[in-house]
């Protein structure tokens, strides 16, 4: 293993202990999404019977939603823990050391990929004990695996953000970029049910091709023709996100 | 070589608030450089810059040969940092700390652990090295700092207020460790807003004020050009207290005596030093005045202080410039 690959191995451990070691910091961002499906699910079950609606019920077609609702609390939960480090000065101590900077931003937000698994995973759970069916092994593989790059993609975005302010106080904005492009998206009905405007977001927001790779298997079968405008429009963000939170680095490393 | 260098070296903030103004200094290698000045002052705006973390709006400055703001990685690999507030993570335990700083530093996996472990004893934690940092003291946070400063073998070693609410105890055993690393050839760059730990430590002082160096030299040349040695007597107080006008009469053959704030005391200097003592008594016993002590008080880094800047140095005292941010 590269000194590159240990130094973000060693960060992203870091950015675990919060949830390994203070079990309860963990609890908002796997409650609210598991309450949202739950919740979402008792009160509008019945527009599953809507016509046009393509899953045969609400729970199954929501429990994708919920998983990338955990990433988006994974993502800002780690521009929130920057700030903090900013805050009390342990930031300076990375900024000190001759490691690239690009190095260091892949340590601090390869956390963020993992701690999603465990938002992600209890919406995945809970959904099937409420009745929703197993998507397959290669559905929940892929699902599991777009709702760890978009946790990256925004743990970037609020990266951003963190070095921008160098405060906790913009965590409402950390937290809101995630929770907006989650909800801006078929998130609560299919695309074609949409409200004109929705539908116009909808279409131009990345995320909504994230959902729909991620809700295959859930929802139809695992295809090629939507797993790869999920893949892709993953791919754009995080090249976006990426570069921007790469520009807030190099900016405040110096 | 000089092991720091700056010329002119200036940093602006936005708004205008300019908190180092032109400091030129030259700091040689394997020596303890003291910088010393009030909050506010400019100390660690200047460390900042020195350390690359703040990047200078003027001038330029070298640190171990190597310009901070061409070459920062060189100037990052050459030094050890430990900064004003001990910034650890309180979820880590101090072996996770010091390993990740290692590794942080590129050390080599397989000499992480020993160099941990020899850091860790050096520092006294060996037996805490396993605990939460979060359940440190502040005199243990602060060694486990050094430690973490110290990990790649700096040739420069930078420490902001390093004893700033530190028990006595815990300061002393700082100032051990100041005086080791100097005897191993480290070049030690300390600021502090104590004059003691300056004039115990530092090899050379350098003062600063409003972003301006405003004196430099040893300790003992400073507090040489800040005047003679004064005579501190108290008098016994009578019934309506002390006669000090008759005191100060037969003192004046030998100077122009100062009141003190208590009515009781008067101080004169000692230009001739401690061979007009004798007479001075004498003088005052001729008198018919009693005095019931004296004391003889050699200038001090804060008559320096005063004589350069006007005003004393009082580390309690929060300046305007002291709550700058740092970009």
């Amino acid at each position: 293993m590269t000194g590159r690959a240990r130094i973000v191995l060693w960060l992203g451990r870091r950015g675990l202990n919060e949830v390994l070691r203070v079990p309860g910091a963990s609890i908002p961002g796997v409650l609210a999404p598991t309450i949202f499906l739950l919740g979402l699910t008792s009160m509008f079950g019945a527009a599953a019977r809507l016509p046009g609606f393509t899953a045969d019920d609400f729970a199954t077609f929501i429990v994708p939603v919920g998983m990338l609702q955990g990433a988006a609390f994974s993502g800002a939960a780690t521009g929130v823990n920057l700030a903090r480090d900013i805050e009390r000065g342990w930031f300076d101590r990375l900024l000190l050391v001759p490691a690239p900077r690009l190095t260091l931003l892949a340590g601090i937000v390869a956390s963020a990929a993992l701690r999603s698994l465990l938002p992600s995973s209890v919406v995945f759970a809970a959904g099937l004990l409420i009745g929703v069916p197993w998507p397959g092994l290669g559905a929940t593989a892929l699902a599991f695996a777009l709702v760890m790059g978009l946790a990256l993609g925004l743990a970037c975005y609020a990266t951003t953000l963190a070095l921008a302010f160098r405060t906790q106080q913009a965590a409402p904005l950390m937290q809101m970029g995630g929770f907006v492009l989650v909800l801006f998206t078929p998130a609560f009905a299919p695309e074609d049910l949409l409200a004109g405007w929705m539908h116009a977001i909808a279409t131009v927001n990345p995320v909504t091709y994230v959902l729909e790779g991620a809700r295959q298997g859930f929802v139809g079968d695992v295809t090629w023709p939507r797993t790869w405008p999920a893949l892709a429009a993953l791919g754009g963000m995080l090249a976006l996100l990426g570069s921007l939170a790469v520009r807030g680095m190099r900016r405040t490393g110096r | 070589m000089a092991a720091i260098e700056t010329e002119g070296l200036e940093r602006t903030f936005k708004g205008g608030l300019t908190a180092v103004a032109g400091v030129d200094l030259a700091v040689r290698e394997g020596e303890v450089y003291g910088f010393l000045g009030p909050n506010g002052a400019g100390k660690t705006t200047t460390v900042r810059m020195l350390v690359t973390l703040l990047r200078p709006t003027g001038g330029r400055a070298t640190v171990a040969g190597h310009d901070v703001a061409r070459e920062p990685d060189a100037v990052r690999r050459r030094i050890g940092v430990a900064l004003q507030e001990a910034a650890l993570d309180p979820l880590m335990t101090g072996r996770e700390l010091v390993e990740l700083q290692a590794t942080l530093h590129g050390i080599s996996p397989a000499r992480v652990r020993g160099r941990a472990r020899e850091l860790l004893e050096r520092v006294d934690l060996l037996d805490a090295q396993d605990r939460r940092v979060g359940t440190y003291s502040g005199g243990m946070k602060r060694r486990l700092d050094l430690a973490l400063a110290l990990i790649h073998e700096p040739a420069v070693l930078f420490l902001d207020e390093p004893t700033t609410g530190l028990d006595p105890v815990s300061r002393m055993t700082l100032w051990d460790e100041v005086r080791r690393l100097k005897a191993a050839g480290t070049t030690v760059f300390l600021t502090t807003q104590y004059l003691e730990e300056a004039d115990q430590l530092a090899d050379r002082v350098g003062i600063i004020d409003g972003g301006r160096l405003v004196a430099e030299g040893t300790p003992a040349e400073l507090k040489a050009e800040a005047g003679h040695a004064r005579l501190d007597l108290t008098f016994a107080a009578g019934g309506d207290g002390p006669d000090l006008e008759a005191a100060a009469a037969a003192l004046r053959p030998f100077g122009t005596p100062a009141p003190g704030t208590d009515g009781t005391h008067l101080r004169l200097a000692l230009p001739g030093g401690a061979a007009e003592i004798a007479p001075i008594v004498r003088a005052l016993d001729e008198a018919g005045v009693e005095l019931r002590g004296l004391q003889v008080v050699q200038p001090t880094l804060d008559d320096v202080f005063v004589a350069r800047t006007g005003h004393r140095l009082d580390p309690e005292e929060p300046r305007a410039d002291a709550a700058a941010g740092p970009r």
